[in-house]
């Protein structure tokens, strides 16, 4: 299968000890891998190396075989993301914010924004500036934005926060569509156990800052009662493992 | 290039949808209105001509080249940087495709050709203003001066401009990045007073080059050393400032 | 890809700073026409008060409006440096026939002067040598770099239009121009003030100029000989405005300044065989009075009172000096009113004195403390024979008080 995305020994150490240790993981055509972990695994220190938010210490992303770090706008042409926090303008309306990131794609047009409002459901606050947006409504926004371009490699980290259920819905279908649709592969980082379940059809699971397995949703849900019971007994003998080592 | 005037065009759109440009639009015709009332003031009250048609720009343009200009020039530039930073909205561009240098660039290009703007605004409003209310004194030897003067205004204003990119990609709010570029701006204007004889080594007194281009001789030799040091500059700034940008973490 | 990156980043900063740093050093190395003017002004006046024997200075001021003549200033100033002598002939003309003309002559122990509106020769000789240098560098003086400083600050940016041309024989000439696009508005404005009030005070013969004042041109030329030394300089500054008819005026100055006949130049004292001659010895020089007993007696002077549009005598302020002798100084004040303006008498003002020579070096003051507590001081003018005492002259109701006391002699 084709390799969309490619992560070798991507390392990252912060001054407090945190950060990434060694990480190799393959992203391949129609994948939407659930990046689990908890909170402070490095979930977003791997995805703000990917999207070349940040330089790693060592190591390398490759995205349809163009090195982030060196070839940063080959890498990213077909890449939409969602960083953290959903940011756009404030002082833009949420259409003139879409604008901006069009004029970066010569066939994204204003039918095509108005299109991805209407598929996020934000079609009737387009001429409303993000200053006064809820926290979901921003988080819309910036999903509006990272399929902008119909890319074919979407990174979302915790795309669902501050969501309400039936945004979650929403936009979990949104997902499908796109994979069915579009062959669109995701990317997405979530500590909601239960949301990776119902979204991702892979998974790998990150744990203070290693990777510790990947399996696709299918295998572990026929070898485990649930996700979690393989997420615990993950975490558990990665313990055990580390323990030893001590 | 698509991408660079991508990002040029956002830049600049940007720059306009926000209010500050307006204000500094709004600020810099006042300077003329009230600088105008000061001449009519000057005139009835003292007897004096105050300035004639083409020396109401050049006033206008001694003033604001060392107050309204670098002022706003230091405002729109901390927040095309600082205010980016502060609010994380600098991501919205950085994962966008497009290289962090054609990033850098075109911020720099957008401050630049606003720096352009006002300069062109300023001229032409200071000139309609001037020859409305002034008596003619107007030769084409000193329009052509006065044009001049105000166009190469434009390049110790952007090593200005640099030098403040560099301090905004050095320190992290840009209130401190605010209060360091005034207070440098105030000691390099002392410094320039009390050693004249290196003055000309100072960015506040390179604001004042334009003067070189009224000189009758044209004095070549001085304009192009004045040249070079703000190029030397420009380049050292631009480059420093890169590479702080480029190393940053968001 | 990477390492391409730095290397790029390196070398641009590189050449950024080399550019920088050598442009830098060329600039302050190359001096601009008006530092070559500074620097040929005080090589002119380190010579003159150092090292040339003798030499003539020339300074002329000429003031045109619309072409006429106003006026003319000419001044020839001759130094003999080895015999600290000088010599000084002055002229003026005005177009309203006011001319005068005059000469001066210096050595160490005689000063003469004599003017053509009276051909007589009062000479002053001096029984102690002075110690005057002929000519004095100015740029020695106390605050001289200060004013430098000033003056380059306000300079600026004008520094530039003064263009320099080297001459094969190794001098120098020097043109300046600037018309009024290039003057700061601001200097023009002020200067313009300044000249329109000197232009308006009580002189008739000046047109007086109301409106539209402003300086329209300045230029300047100047030759340097190849020791540096400033042979000439020659500055003219046009001013432009209306006057109450609103006929317009261009004033034009020109000054001239010329060294000339360096080391060559004789300064001839006077011969005065034949000549009406008023002598006189010098009396005070410095502040020591020579025979402090003459200011022990009685000063006074009238205090007048405003009545009818007339002054009136009313009576006279007193000061009896009992005591003089350079150190210190005592006596009293008092006020003595004629009969019938005895209201006006205070006791207030009948005070007892006992002053000290101020610190001050050359200083004829003396201070005192009042009753009251606050400190006072007279002046002993030895030259005209005059004290002043300072606190008693402000005015009470229409009286007019006087500070300076003459002695009263009948």
């Amino acid at each position: 299968m084709e390799k969309i995305i490619e992560i070798e020994n991507l390392t990252k150490s912060y001054g407090n000890g945190r950060g990434i240790q060694d990480i190799n993981l393959d992203i391949v055509r129609g994948d939407i891998f659930g990046f689990l972990g908890p909170n402070g695994a490095g979930k977003t220190t791997a995805m703000k190396i990917m999207t070349g938010l940040i330089r790693p210490d060592r190591g390398d992303v490759k995205i349809f075989g163009h090195s982030v770090t060196e070839e940063y706008e080959l890498a990213m042409e077909k890449v939409g993301c969602l960083i953290e926090i959903a940011e756009s303008y404030a002082y833009l309306s949420a259409f003139d914010n879409l604008k901006q990131l069009a004029r970066y794609y010569p066939e994204v047009d204003h039918q095509r924004i108005e299109e991805v409002l209407e598929l996020t459901g934000m079609s009737k606050y387009k001429h409303e500036k993000p200053k006064k947006f809820s926290l979901g409504m921003k988080q819309r926004l910036g999903l509006s934005a990272a399929i902008l371009s119909r890319p074919q490699v979407v990174i979302l980290d915790e795309p669902l926060n501050g969501l309400d259920v039936e945004g979650m819905i929403d936009i979990r279908r949104m997902i499908h569509h796109l994979a069915e649709q579009e062959q669109t592969t995701f990317f997405i980082s979530s500590h909601l156990i239960h949301d990776v379940e119902l979204t991702c059809n892979r998974i790998g699971v990150i744990y203070n800052g290693k990777m510790l397995n990947v399996e696709s949703t299918q295998t572990i849900l026929n070898n485990y009662a649930t996700l979690e019971n393989y997420f615990v007994s993950e975490v558990e003998r990665n313990g055990r493992v580390s323990s030893c080592a001590r | 290039m698509a991408v660079f005037q991508a990002a040029l065009v956002n830049e600049i759109e940007k720059l306009y949808k926000k209010k500050k440009a307006l204000v500094a639009v709004l600020l810099s015709l006042a300077v003329i209105v009230i600088g105008q009332l000061a001449i009519v003031g000057v005139r009835s009250g003292f007897g004096l001509r105050g300035a004639g048609s083409v020396e109401f720009p050049m006033l206008v343009l001694s003033v604001v080249v060392n107050t309204v200009l670098p002022l706003f020039t230091a405002l729109v530039t901390i927040d095309s940087f600082s205010g980016e930073y502060s609010q994380n909205s600098m991501r919205i561009t950085l994962t966008r495709p497009v290289s962090r240098f054609k990033i850098f660039t075109a911020k720099i290009t957008a401050i630049v050709l606003f720096i352009l703007a006002m300069l062109l605004l300023l001229l032409i409003f200071s000139m309609v203003v001037g020859f409305m209310f002034n008596t003619n004194s107007a030769t084409w030897d000193s329009l052509g001066r006065t044009v001049f003067s105000y166009l190469v205004s434009l390049l110790p204003m952007a090593v200005l401009a640099l030098g403040i990119v560099l301090l905004a990609n050095l320190f992290k709010s840009g209130i401190s990045v605010f209060f360091i570029s005034i207070l440098a701006f105030i000691v390099f204007k002392v410094l320039g007073v009390l050693f004249s004889q290196y003055s000309s080594l100072f960015m506040t007194t390179q604001l004042d080059w334009y003067n070189l281009f009224l000189v009758n001789s044209f004095p070549l030799g001085k304009i192009m050393r004045q040249f070079m040091i703000m190029l030397g500059s420009g380049i050292m700034l631009f480059t420093a400032g890169f590479y702080l940008f480029d190393k940053k973490e968001f | 890809m990477k390492v391409k990156k730095k290397t790029a980043m390196l070398v641009s900063f590189t050449l950024g700073t080399l550019l920088l740093a050598t442009t830098a050093l060329a600039d302050i190395v190359t001096k601009s026409g008006y530092d070559q003017l500074k620097d040929a002004l005080k090589v002119t006046a380190e010579q003159s008060s150092d090292k040339f024997d003798s030499f003539t200075m020339d300074f002329s001021i000429a003031m045109k409006d619309n072409g006429t003549t106003l006026g003319t200033i000419n001044e020839i100033h001759k130094y003999d440096r080895s015999k600290s002598a000088s010599e000084n002939i002055s002229s003026r003309e005005r177009i309203n026939g006011d001319n005068d003309s005059s000469q001066t002559y210096s050595d160490k122990t005689t000063y003469i002067r004599v003017s053509e509106s009276d051909p007589t020769y009062y000479v002053t000789e001096y029984p102690q040598e002075r110690k005057e240098e002929a000519f004095s560098n100015p740029f020695k003086e106390d605050g001289a770099d200060d004013i430098e400083k000033i003056a380059d600050a306000v300079v600026g940016s004008l520094k530039d239009h003064v263009v320099v041309t080297e001459n094969s024989d190794g001098s120098k000439g020097l043109v300046g121009s600037l018309t009024e696009v290039q003057i700061p508005s601001l200097v023009n404005a002020v200067a313009s003030f300044q000249m329109k009030q000197e232009f308006n005070g009580r002189q008739d013969d000046l047109p007086h100029l109301t409106k539209d004042v402003f300086v329209k041109e300045v230029k300047g030329t100047a030759k340097v000989n190849k020791d540096g030394v400033l042979e000439s300089i020659l500055g003219s500054a046009v001013l432009s405005g209306k006057d109450e008819q609103g006929t317009v005026h261009e004033i034009s100055v020109e000054a001239l300044f010329k060294i000339s006949d360096i080391n060559a130049t004789k300064v001839r004292k006077p011969d005065l065989t034949g000549k009406k001659v008023v002598k006189d010895t010098a009396r005070e020089y410095g502040s020591e009075i020579t025979n402090p007993e003459k200011f022990v007696g009685k000063f006074k002077n009238d205090i007048l009172l405003e009545k009818d549009d007339k002054f009136v005598k009313v009576g006279e302020q007193i000061m009896e000096i009992s005591h003089f002798d350079n150190q210190t100084l005592t006596g009293q004040y008092y006020e003595v009113y004629k009969p019938g303006f005895e209201e006006y008498a205070n006791s207030e003002r009948n005070f007892k004195f006992n002053a000290k020579k101020s610190d001050q070096k050359n200083s004829s003051e003396f201070e005192y403390t009042t009753e009251s507590g606050s400190k006072r001081s007279i002046y002993v003018d030895g030259h005209s024979g005059q004290v002043y005492l300072n606190g008693v002259s402000m005015s009470r109701g229409n009286l007019i008080l006087d500070s300076s006391f003459r002695p009263d002699l009948e």
